[in-house]
């Protein structure tokens, strides 16, 4: 009897697999970060996208969640979307820079689209493959628009708290001073007040607080929090403060009052680009892409933004001046530190 | 003037919390049990409350809420130092690892259940801040010290400090108090007058689970608009408040004032005009708490005032 039922068994489990194997394949897949597809954050944006494309161009997608964050974890998820038929494996967050650096090679006959990142492995040497491509974005643009925006609405006290000081939040931080010191220079202001800092992590800390507070208390008006979690702490601080806070990557109008706009990743714009690319037959392999207006790759979200002065008709001219390349703006590999950026009306205090 | 206000009423985030749970720590510590897990239990003592309060943010709100989280925060730590007392006194088992355990543990199990139970499955615990007090109708009104405690402050605070007149009531006035550091100084001698340590130990380790689970609440709610399963090693930092206050609740509360002042001039100096001149580095501030423990255990090495049983599983057959 009990051969019986473990023959039985087998061959529900041979049949069972090969009925897994007749099923639908998927052309395009996406494997989410940390976080599911309606996070409100870099997955629901790269979701966003894959499906806008696949719906209008008859493509077959799906996504797959990982059960955990690590390497090999995602690994599998790859080899699954591989097994289901997957041709462009879409992955959001620079978590993934290492798996994709592997898989890369594991599968070369599938395309890789790594989103706010660039394949590298365990010590940081980078390779993208012909059948890979890493996008970033061009954070100083949308930090520009972020620190531009302030001024033109008013704020002459402005606080930059970053989260540890990676290019990424180095770009949004220059750009934020920059934006801040033409937009005076237009408006014929002729001090701004600016607090530099980088808490060096991305949690929401007492520490994170009490500093906002600390600026709050002293008069800053508007603090930029670009660091993650580190933006709860500063919204925190402003709610108790009356202050108000510029939130980053997604539009974070929904987590607090207090936020009056967010300096934008495009996540579900590059998205679309690069499908499009690809269904083109012209895939930009072996690139690294970075994104700026002109790709409509950063935004602010004009729509859910508090602003008294700061009009859509203002946004749209900027918008179209830095797409066009006609505002030069410094980014890391310029200068060293913050108060070194050259700005003569924006005062920049660096903070320890 | 203005500025001595802000810093007492910053430093009060610090302090309160840091106090709360070094109590906790204290009553454990003194029934002879070491509680390495304070940071675990934080976290869930934070995670069940704030579940709590994001789930009938729609239908309350206010003080009430912020009680009820309380009672909620008090109950999940208790229930997680459970664990911690089985295997500390039933077990035997060795109290540095069943603490790491329940560390290790007590983030994990957040972000699990924190994904499973939201709706929006994300490990992040929105909430929305109605907790906070402008000013204390009457006492905010009153010349400094009204701006010193009673503005820009939570219930919280009270609570805190009505905990520590409480501990200080019970450790020295009453006959558990008593009991329970007998049982932290020499169980046997305890047991043999017919104290049942197993129970006084229990109990200790009960009250610790029941603070730290209401410190991880009142440590989050100033301090952010979400809870992420995370105190940022608070828990630790009130192990250090414990040892520098040398197990005892009047020192305990100098300890967290101090940490908590550390803590605020390090973070919030470069709104301070009168510090930032000062031109001392961050760094600087941010040692001074840890220097200063160093200091004080070693200088108090010889007369340390640590409970002598704890950390020892009581052992019936050593008497």
């Amino acid at each position: 009897m009990k051969k019986v039922l473990s023959i039985l068994l087998a061959l529900t489990l041979v049949l069972g697999m090969s009925a897994a194997a007749l099923a639908d394949t998927y052309e395009i897949a996406m494997i989410t970060d940390i976080g599911t597809i309606d996070d409100k954050s870099f997955n629901q944006g790269t979701w966003e996208g894959i499906v806008a494309f696949c719906d209008a161009n008859s493509l077959t997608y799906n996504y797959y969640q990982p059960s955990a964050a690590g390497t090999e974890v995602y690994l599998d998820e790859i080899e699954k979307a591989v097994n289901d038929g997957a041709k462009v494996i879409v992955t959001p967050g620079f978590l993934f820079e290492e798996p994709i650096f592997i898989a890369q090679d594991m599968y070369p006959d599938v395309k890789f689209v790594l989103i706010d990142g660039n394949p590298h492995d365990a010590d940081y040497t980078y390779r993208t493959n012909d059948n890979a491509v890493g996008i970033v974005f061009a954070e100083e643009q949308v930090g520009y628009l972020a620190g531009y925006a302030a001024v033109k609405d008013g704020y002459t006290k402005l606080g930059f708290m970053g989260g540890m000081a990676v290019p990424a939040v180095i770009r949004y931080g220059y750009g934020f001073v920059l934006g801040a010191e033409d937009a005076a220079a237009e408006m014929g202001i002729a001090d701004i007040t600016m607090n530099y800092h980088y808490t060096g992590g991305f949690a929401a800390t007492p520490e994170a607080q009490a500093l906002a507070a600390a600026w709050y208390n002293d008069g800053i008006e508007v603090i930029f929090a670009c660091g993650g979690a580190v933006g709860n702490s500063a919204m925190a601080a402003a709610e108790a403060a009356n202050g108000k806070v510029i939130g980053v990557d997604v539009d974070q109008s929904g987590e607090s009052q207090t936020v009056i706009t967010s300096a934008m990743k495009g996540l579900a714009a590059s998205v679309e680009k690069v499908l499009a690319a690809y269904a083109a037959g012209e895939f930009p392999g072996g690139q690294s892409l970075t994104l700026g207006a002109a790709d409509n790759g950063v935004s602010l979200p004009m729509e859910n933004s508090k602003f008294a002065t700061f009009t859509q008709a203002d946004y749209d001219a900027l918008y179209a001046k830095l797409a066009a390349g006609e505002v030069a703006i410094k980014t890391d590999a310029d200068a060293e530190q913050a108060d070194g950026l050259g700005t003569t009306i924006v005062k920049v205090a660096v903070v320890q | 003037m203005d500025t001595i206000y802000f810093l007492v009423q910053q430093m009060m985030f610090f302090s309160i919390p840091l106090m709360v749970v070094a109590l906790g720590g204290m009553f454990s510590e003194r029934s002879g049990v070491v509680n390495i897990a304070l940071e675990g239990i934080m976290v869930m003592g934070a995670f069940c409350s704030f579940l709590f309060i994001s789930k009938m943010e729609s239908v309350m709100s206010g003080q009430w809420l912020l009680v009820l989280a309380i009672l909620i925060a008090a109950a999940a730590g208790m229930i997680f130092s459970l664990l911690h007392a089985y295997a500390a006194i039933n077990l035997k088992a060795d109290q540095t690892i069943s603490g790491t355990a329940l560390n290790m543990a007590a983030p994990a199990i957040a972000i699990y259940a924190a994904r499973t139970l939201q709706d929006n499955g994300i490990q992040q615990i929105q909430f929305t801040n109605t907790f906070r007090i402008e000013s204390v109708p009457i006492l905010g009104d009153i010349p400094v010290i009204g701006k010193l405690l009673f503005q820009n402050t939570y219930i919280t605070t009270y609570l805190g400090f009505l905990i520590l007149a409480v501990a200080a009531f019970v450790l020295y006035k009453t006959r558990f108090g008593l009991r329970l550091r007998a049982c932290g100084e020499h169980p046997q001698s305890a047991d043999s007058v017919g104290v049942n340590v197993y129970r006084i130990r229990y109990a200790g380790v009960l009250i610790s689970g029941a603070l730290g689970g209401i410190g991880g609440l009142i440590f989050v709610v100033p301090t952010s608009t979400n809870f992420n399963a995370t105190v940022s090693g608070y828990g630790f930092l009130a192990l250090a408040v414990l040892i520098f206050g040398q197990w005892k609740p009047l020192r305990i509360l100098f300890a967290a004032f101090f940490f908590g002042l550390m803590k605020t001039i390090a973070s919030a100096y470069s709104g301070i005009p009168i510090l930032m001149n000062l031109g001392i580095p961050s760094d600087i501030y941010k040692m001074v708490p840890f220097i200063a423990t160093l200091v004080v255990l070693a200088f108090s090495s010889k007369s340390s005032q640590a409970p002598r049983a704890s950390g020892v599983p009581y052992d019936k057959g050593g008497r």
